[in-house]
């Protein structure tokens, strides 16, 4: 009976995984960086997503193991004023890539539950409508790290 | 008298806009010197007069910001980096944290020194803040609260440089290239 439910439960796990591999042949991420704070402060999450499939994909938010929540924002400018908005999901059209880049879409990941430190990396699932999982490594970067374009 | 000040307004700006040396917006004339009473890093009030000397870069934000503040502050620091180590003692980036309650001393000092030495944290009561930015024009506000009681703060997104006078110069924008910056600053600094 142990050997059964053990077994059971590899097929399960393996049935879970198709749908991953069905989005993570569509979805390319690149520059994943997750860009650190002191202390307590949540940190932000950039990174390019592109759909390389012939199908839309909506990304609806992530989760990592290494924070307790992670949220979808968006930054805006009006006249002069900074403000940022949760976002709920964004839509990929077949062939779109979307930038998570500073000053407009972002992660914002907050409540570390380790110690993180720059250099270090951290896994991050991306989430999509129809349960489909993107997982992807970002790297941790400093506070003042730039980017130049 | 309104269309005096509108006038005398208009005329500093003629007179800011006559010098076509700067790269990024010279607002030299049409904001006022740089004067306030805050709560410094370390608990203690401080007012413009102690910045006198150096040439001063104001900007106001929060620490619990992930995208924005943090964004311009690595900009500032990286152009502040191209100046060299002795023009740095003479600069100084005052950041200005609009939510004081989530922002004590202690975070602020944190904050800033992940930026460089020469960022300096302050913060004051709503009396102090909202004279600080109406003198400069500017807006801050306060989102709805989440289930876990964090909520965003709106800001205004420019830098204000001053003189080593305190004499409003110039400001700086998100979209200024970070050579014009680094032009700009290094003049700024050039002036004794």
């Amino acid at each position: 009976m142990q050997w059964f439910k053990r077994h059971l439960m590899w097929g399960l796990t393996a049935w879970l995984w198709l749908p991953l591999a069905g989005a993570a042949a569509e979805l390319a991420v690149d520059n994943a960086h997750l860009r650190l704070l002191p202390g307590e402060l949540p940190a932000a999450g950039y990174f390019d997503l592109r759909n390389t499939g012939d199908t839309r994909h909506v990304l609806v938010g992530a989760k990592s193991a290494a924070f307790e929540r992670v949220v979808m924002h968006e930054s805006s400018e009006n006249n002069g004023t900074a403000s940022m908005k949760r976002m709920k999901q964004l839509t990929l059209a077949p062939g779109e890539r979307v930038r998570f880049a500073p000053g407009g879409y972002h992660l914002m990941f907050m409540e570390r539950t380790r110690p993180l430190e720059v250099g270090d990396e951290a896994s991050v699932t991306l989430e999509f409508v129809d349960e489909q999982r993107l997982p992807v490594t970002f790297r941790v970067v400093s506070p003042t790290f730039t980017q130049e374009e | 008298m309104r269309h005096t000040l509108l006038m005398l307004l208009a005329l500093a700006g003629l007179v800011g806009c006559s010098d076509p040396g700067w790269r990024t917006k010279d607002i030299s004339g049409l904001m006022p010197p740089l004067a306030f009473e805050l709560v410094n890093e370390n608990g203690k009030t401080v007012s413009a007069e102690a910045y006198r000397g150096q040439v001063t870069l104001l900007y106001f934000g929060f620490t619990h910001c992930p995208d924005v503040c943090p964004t311009t502050l690595a900009q500032l620091a990286a152009a502040a980096n191209e100046l060299g180590e002795e023009t740095q003692d003479e600069l100084r980036v005052l950041f200005v944290s609009v939510d004081p309650a989530r922002d004590d001393p202690e975070t602020l000092h944190d904050y800033t020194t992940a930026f460089g030495p020469e960022f300096v944290g302050l913060t004051g009561d709503r009396a102090a803040l909202d004279a600080l930015t109406r003198r400069y024009h500017v807006t801050y506000g306060y989102g709805d609260k989440d289930a876990e009681g964090n909520y965003d703060v709106s800001h205004s997104s420019a830098v204000f440089a001053f003189t080593r006078d305190g004499e409003a110069q110039l400001l700086i924008r998100e979209s200024d290239p970070r050579p014009a910056v680094v032009d700009d600053l290094q003049r700024l600094l050039a002036r004794g």
